[in-house]
């Protein structure tokens, strides 16, 4: 996967530290997709009408193929042709508000991240003129708004105001939501998969089974990762409010083990049905997100 | 045997056994609690078995708890409460009580025998430490000894002991052991109260208050009430005949209890010497009269006695009494006799008429008054007469000398102002009362001895008469206003002067200024007024126990029956002794005050004076209180609770409830039971220490070997 980081100074927009000073998720999201776009060497917008819409002076990171040489030969001066881009894709977000999901150990909860990551996602998504649209759950729906060009707002303000509360699962949520997506689109799974590895795929190979184009976002706080504790301590389990004695120095390793071992299995499996897996740091920036996205909007350009 | 506290206020520390489980709880919630997203991964690591943190050491939980028990009890200062023990066991220095019933309704059978063997058996468990007083009771209480331990001093206290002739009341005896009590600063209280129990001695307002603690045991010698005959009164009606007066003596008997009819012989004796016997048919619970033949008095001071034959209760058999022959009161009348008319007509003729004679009249229808007429006058009645300056004089030194004087004010009254000083006030002219139906008495002072006798319901009303034309009159500052009119003047005025009494009636006697005369109340009044100017007042035949003769105040003297202090040989200045029924004499002597006689025993009190022997000396007469015939009785039980059931009264018993602290201390600091409890709490502290300690080991190397 050809990736590559922009040096461009709007990448800055991207640190996680930064978003959460924005208040406002549709500036933040105009901010990181713009950001992240200045910083691409070729144009995201991929459009792909026949239709017609205009010139526009080369910029760097265009594709050449898209020059008009005729205009070049009358004007010695580099053009693209723009079209009007199609309305070819159902965009969703499946965004986990299980309370876990309110974890942080840091200024960014994994909720936060998880939700500037979708608003990104569904800003970049409406600019593509995808129908967008929003599922939130925890261990049953709890909000939904169907795809559609018209509904960018109401999604915005869905995870402006999300929360999270409730114990989470997988399944049953799910279940219904790939009852409630009719047509085939991408969806993106925003969750911290706390479930065993083979629940979570049952649960997310049903969509791959409708022919949806699934990409999963595994969030992990830093701490969940490196479990950094040193004080024996009552863990308490944000969604069951458990309690059990650790003494993290003697559990660490066998923590991280289980966790990569978890992490390995889930993408393993999950890869295996050809359905993306990226683990995302919350400490780190979105641009890998991003560029998962764009990869997942190209392969579903090129299937239709 | 109670377990108590000392300082009880320090069991509130007992609430500090939660303090173990609230820092346990409280230590779990906040002891590093770090949230974390999911235990999925945790829970899978071995170490995870490890045991939730609940109460896992309940072992050492107790012994905090109990540790901090103990030191909240050993502040408490516990001890084990044995005044229950002492109270019974009289192991402890007990202050006893013991109060005797002395009434003679306890010569009944062998009562009061068996109250001093009682008495003697209290006094011999006396421990060395108690003390112990003996209180005998009739209708008041004496404390014959107090707060000894002598045995000996209350054993010979209780052979002087007799039976009285007083009535019963345990009040004044419970006061006294409740001061005794109270006083005392012995830790246990108890009185014992000897008694027949009749009911007539407790009325349950008496307001005893036993102090708390103190503890009442009740010994009832009575059995079932005997058949009691008694003689309940005697009445004594004198009568005039043929220029002598003789006494008809009417006895009334009582008979108390029995089952058939029983004749009683009814015994009349006069100075010792049957008189008549009479014999009356008594059913059971009945009771009858007997009349006896008149009799005729010579001699003044004679004793005579109404006399039954005597059954179980003896002091009511008999009926004693003194009457002396009657003295006539010698009135002068001045005055009524201006003109055809007799002013004094209504009056004379109410004087005249009595049965026993006791007025001797002398009328004199002018208007002065000579000094001859005055010697052996006991009261002048000044008729509607105009009295001239000498005879006013006169008049002055009569009544200063004790005389009684009562002006008649009418239309030829007149009295000089030089004498005005004698009169309760100043005579004005006489005014009519003619609208309606004339005026009327509006207010009678029923509390004055003349007006005294009218107070009852039906006993003479001054209401019927009219009143047409009375004179003004204007009273002096030392006067008092006995009758008013409806409108409010004087009808009737009182002054004492020097000795005597001077009254003024502002209307007339006669029938011309109204018509009081024609009223049934005009004779009766006329002889009250007329007895009462004439210094006469009844003498009572007998005197009941318990009261008390003043023989400096001749008053009493004269109600108590004295005939002539002279032929006593009694005077204010001599020393006298009264020589009591039991034949003891008592001194009484001439110093300044009161000589008061307590006639507390039945029959008869002879008073003379010491080492002579008159002709027929001054005689009181003393009849038991009657009330202590009725031998129903109460329940013990009653009285106790009603003396120990009531509220302690701190203030009332300082000393007492101080003795109890006291007791309770001494207690307390014998017993100490603090300090093993303190040494206890400190060993269960040192166990927890060491216990936790182990636990502590046992649990670290535990969680190593696990991990």
């Amino acid at each position: 996967m050809a990736v590559a980081r922009g040096s461009h100074s709007g990448a800055q927009f991207l640190d996680p530290a930064v978003l959460a000073r924005i208040s406002n998720l549709e500036l933040l999201a105009k901010t990181v997709v713009d950001g992240f776009l200045t910083g691409l060497h070729r144009s995201p917008y991929l459009g792909f009408s026949l239709e017609f819409a205009e010139h526009r002076q080369y910029m760097p990171g265009d594709d050449i193929r898209r020059i008009d040489w005729k205009l070049f030969g009358r004007s010695d001066r580099h053009y693209i042709k723009l079209f009007e881009a199609d309305t070819n894709a159902n965009f969703s977000v499946l965004l986990d508000v299980s309370a876990s999901m309110s974890y942080g150990s840091h200024e960014v909860s994994k909720l936060d991240y998880a939700r500037y990551l979708a608003a990104c996602l569904t800003f970049f998504s409406n600019r593509q003129r995808d129908r967008v649209g929003l599922v939130t759950f925890d261990h049953d729906i709890v909000e939904y708004v169907p795809p559609s060009m018209k509904h960018l707002d109401t999604i915005l303000h869905l995870l402006d105001r999300a929360s999270a509360g409730r114990a989470g699962s997988l399944r049953e949520p799910l279940l219904k939501i790939t009852e409630l997506l009719g047509r085939k689109g991408i969806v993106v799974i925003v969750s911290d998969l706390y479930e065993r590895p083979e629940e979570v795929f049952n649960s997310i190979s049903l969509l791959r089974a409708r022919g949806h184009d699934v990409i999963v976002f595994h969030v992990l706080d830093p701490a969940e990762l490196s479990f950094p504790f040193e004080d024996s301590s009552s863990f308490e389990d944000l969604e069951t409010r458990e309690q059990i004695p650790v003494i993290p120095n003697r559990l660490r390793d066998d923590y991280k083990r289980l966790v990569a071992e978890h992490v390995e299995t889930v993408q393993r499996r999950l890869t295996e049905n050809r359905i993306d897996y990226v683990l995302l740091d919350t400490s780190k920036p979105l641009d890998l997100a991003l560029f998962q996205y764009l990869l997942a909007r190209e392969r579903w350009t090129r299937k239709r | 045997m109670s377990l108590a506290f000392l300082v009880p206020l320090f069991l509130l520390g007992l609430a500090g056994i939660v303090v173990p489980i609230l820092v346990h709880l409280t230590r779990r919630q906040r002891r590093n609690v770090v949230t974390f997203p999911s235990l999925m991964f945790l829970e899978r690591i071995p170490f995870q078995e490890q045991r939730r943190r609940r109460i896992q050491h309940w072992l050492l939980l107790a012994l905090r708890s109990l540790a901090l028990a103990l030191l909240a009890l050993a502040f408490a200062r516990p001890f084990l409460d044995r005044s229950d023990l002492s109270l019974g066991a009289a192991s402890g220095p007990r202050e006893i009580v013991v109060l005797l019933d002395q009434s003679y309704s306890m010569e009944i059978g062998d009562q009061f025998t068996r109250a001093l063997d009682e008495a003697r058996e209290i006094f011999a468990d006396l421990g060395p430490l108690d003390r112990a007083s003996l209180v005998v009771f009739g209708q008041g209480a004496r404390v014959v000894a107090r707060s000894t331990g002598d045995r000996l001093r209350l054993n010979a206290a209780l052979d002087t002991l007799s039976i009285s002739s007083s009535s019963t009341s345990f009040g004044p005896a419970l006061k006294v052991a409740q001061t005794v009590l109270e006083e005392s600063e012995l830790p246990v209280g108890e009185v014992y109260l000897l008694s027949d129990f009749q009911r007539i001695g407790w009325a349950g307002d008496e307001g005893v208050y036993l102090p708390a603690g103190a503890k009442v045991i009740s010994i009832k010698l009575s059995e079932d009430p005997p058949d009691n005959i008694q003689v309940t009164d005697v009445d004594l009606i004198r009568q005039a005949v043929s220029g002598r007066e003789r006494i008809t003596p009417t006895a009334r008997i009582a008979r108390n209890g029995g089952v058939d009819a029983l004749e009683v012989d009814v015994r009349l004796e006069l100075d010792g010497q049957e008189i008549q016997t009479r014999t009356v048919t008594l059913d059971a619970n009945g009771a009858a009269s007997v009349a006896f033949q008149p009799f005729t008095v010579s001699q003044p001071h004679t004793r005579g006695s109404i006399r039954i034959p005597t059954d179980e209760l003896t002091a009511d058999d008999v009926m004693n009494f003194v009457v002396s022959p009657g003295t006539a009161l010698s009135l002068l009348i001045i005055g009524g006799g201006g003109g055809s008319t007799d002013a004094s007509l209504y009056l004379r003729r109410a004087l005249e008429i009595s049965d026993d004679g006791r007025f001797r009249l002398t009328h004199r229808r002018t208007n002065n008054v000579r000094a001859e007429d005055l010697d052996g006058t006991d009261a002048v009645i000044i008729n509607d007469a105009r009295i001239d300056g000498v005879s006013a004089e006169r008049l002055r030194n009569f009544v200063q000398a004790g005389g009684g004087l009562l002006v008649v004010l009418g239309e030829r009254s007149g009295w000089p102002a030089s004498a005005q000083d004698l009169l309760p006030g100043a005579a004005g002219e006489p005014q009519d009362r003619l609208q309606g139906r004339g005026g009327r008495l509006g207010h009678l002072e029923y509390g004055h001895p003349v007006f005294e006798p009218f107070s009852g319901p039906r006993s003479g009303d001054f209401t019927g008469a009219r009143f047409f034309r009375a004179r003004n009159f204007v009273l002096s500052d030392s006067a008092s206003v006995l009758a008013r009119f409806d409108d409010g003047s004087v009808a009737f005025a009182e002054q004492t002067y020097g000795l005597g009494t001077v009254l003024v009636w502002t209307s007339t006697l006669d029938s011309f200024w109204n018509d009081l005369a024609l009223q049934p109340v005009y004779l009766p009044f006329i002889h009250r007024v007329s007895e009462y100017i004439g210094g006469r007042t009844e003498a009572l035949p007998w005197f009941t126990i318990g009261q008390v003769l003043d023989l400096g105040d001749p008053a009493a003297l004269a109600s108590a029956g004295l005939v002539s202090a002279e032929s006593a040989e009694l005077s204010d200045d001599r020393d006298q002794v009264a020589l009591t029924p039991s034949g003891q004499s008592i001194d009484l002597s001439s110093d300044d005050g009161p000589r008061y006689l307590a006639l507390d025993e039945s029959g008869f009190y002879t008073i003379r004076p010491p080492g002579t022997d008159p002709e027929r000396p001054f005689v009181v007469a003393v009849n038991v209180e009657l009330e202590e015939s009725n031998l129903t009785t109460l329940d013990p039980e009653e009285l106790v609770a009603q003396v120990t059931s009531s509220a302690p009264n701190p203030d009332a018993a300082p000393g007492f409830v101080q003795a109890t602290a006291l007791q309770m201390e001494d207690q307390e600091r014998r017993q100490a039971l603090w300090r093993w409890m303190l040494i206890a709490a400190f060993g269960l502290l040192a166990a927890e220490t060491l216990m936790s300690n182990w636990v502590s080991r046992r649990t670290a190397a535990a969680t190593l070997t696990t991990t």
